[in-house]
């Protein structure tokens, strides 16, 4: 094969990809749209180990290369995840492109690393020498920059299986199908007893890099839905802060007009 | 190395490199003109086949990643009884205007109607999301789906 290697193990992959310097190739439907003539691939979408979505006692473990098709298919995945990934572009793309790969790609519009973002997910990522497991915001260096080192490819994905059921999801594009977010927002509220546990929140296609700032959503921990709505202001003033939008096809304004709606609708539809 | 895959039921081997789109290599080496081109990103389905089962947008896919794969165009498809239920249903509604997007809307009715026999109208809408067509309005062709469906029944 010129100009690519198919690899059909995770072994294999790995040796191949420390020894050459090639692309990781998922699905791709965002490589394939401007390739560049001498792009040398490395195909994962027959490397098994890839290809998996099995759960262990924590993690729903969900395999880079699954497709979009896949997730949707899946029993194990969490409704956040689904819902988000049933409104990417159209079947066609969804039975090609990949979680891994809308990830690696390293857009802050990607519909299906948003849901990562906001629930936490821990990365996998391994080379030949070892692997590491790192949060998801620690992957994203900046716009379209990641820590993905050269001989490094990631493997799988990790979502908690608990606490992603009480949950908030919008994008906002042009259309319904094969339409790029404009914005795009998730959330995930836990409430035991009469206290919010945690406040999860992460928005999309705003900035260089999506927005998660637990640090923001921490306000809300511990609080009765009363406590949190006299706290409600400070929290919704943090974020006008916090959010500052890129212009794009769309005005800055535009962006945070909407994630700041989003947000309020967030915390109304829960009662705050 | 030459890369194979199976196409409408053939093997086949290209010379093409891996980089390349399977577009341009059915259109160009395999000359199955069937399979249209229409924008090269993704967002009309005019050269969409049915690859292991699934549609997908061949100007999407390199060549490296179907070796061993099987590639279903238009040409193949139109050798099938469910081929001709679409083609009748198609055409009792008149679906077809220019017909740039028909190759690859009729391997999306196939892919509706292989997950789904029954489909809703909505399903049926999903189902053809992906691919754009200029001239019908699309109801026809939704119509003519579910007429297939209908008159199929059994098929898939």
């Amino acid at each position: 094969m010129v100009n690519g290697y198919l690899a059909t193990s995770l072994q294999e992959a790995l040796e191949i990809r420390a020894k050459n310097a090639i692309t990781p190739y998922g699905g791709g439907t965002d490589l394939m749209i401007e390739p560049a003539e001498n792009a040398n691939y490395l195909f994962l979408s027959k490397v098994p180990e890839m290809k998996k979505i099995v759960e262990d006692t924590q993690y729903i473990r969900i395999g880079a290369a699954c497709t979009f098709t896949d997730i949707l298919e899946s029993e194990l995945v969490p409704a956040i995840l689904k819902e988000a990934v049933a409104q990417i572009a159209a079947p066609a793309i969804r039975n090609l492109g990949t979680a891994g790969g809308n990830i690696c790609n390293g857009s802050a519009k990607g519909d299906s690393t948003l849901i990562f973002f906001a629930t936490d997910a821990k990365l996998r990522l391994v080379s030949n020498t070892g692997e590491r497991v790192i949060p998801i915001t620690d992957f994203f260096l900046g716009r379209k920059k990641t820590s993905l080192q050269a001989d490094e490819l990631l493997v799988e994905i990790l979502m908690n299986r608990t606490g992603l059921s009480n949950y908030y999801y919008k994008k906002v594009g042009a259309r319904d199908a094969l339409a790029i977010s404009r914005v795009s927002f998730a959330a995930i509220l836990n409430v035991e007893g009469d206290k919010i546990v945690n406040c999860m929140t992460a928005f999309g296609a705003v900035s260089d890099v999506i927005i998660r700032r637990a640090d923001i959503d921490v306000m809300l921990a511990g609080k009765t839905i009363e406590e949190a709505k006299a706290v409600k202001q400070a929290y919704l003033a943090a974020y006008d802060q916090a959010i500052v939008p890129i212009r794009g096809r769309i005005s800055a304004e535009y962006r945070k007009t909407v994630c700041m709606n989003l947000l309020r609708d967030f915390l109304e539809s829960n009662g705050i | 190395m030459m890369i194979k895959f199976i196409l409408n039921g053939q093997a086949v081997t290209s010379a093409a490199k891996a980089n390349e789109r399977l577009l341009d290599v059915l259109r160009d080496e395999f000359r199955l003109t069937g399979v249209k081109c229409g924008c090269k990103e993704g967002e009309c389905g005019a050269c969409s086949v049915i690859l292991d089962g699934r549609l997908v947008n061949t100007c999407m896919v390199a060549m490296g990643s179907i070796e061993g794969s099987t590639v279903m165009t238009i040409e193949g498809y139109r050798e099938t009884e469910r081929f001709a239920v679409l083609d009748k249903a198609y055409a009792a509604v008149s679906a077809v205007q220019c017909g740039f997007c028909i190759p690859g809307m009729m391997l999306a009715s196939e892919c509706i109607l292989a997950n789904n026999p029954n489909p809703t109208e909505a399903q049926i809408r999903t189902g053809i999301s992906g691919n754009l067509c200029r001239c019908t309005g699309y109801n026809a062709i939704v119509e003519a789906i579910a007429i297939a469906a209908k008159e199929g029944r059994g098929l898939w």
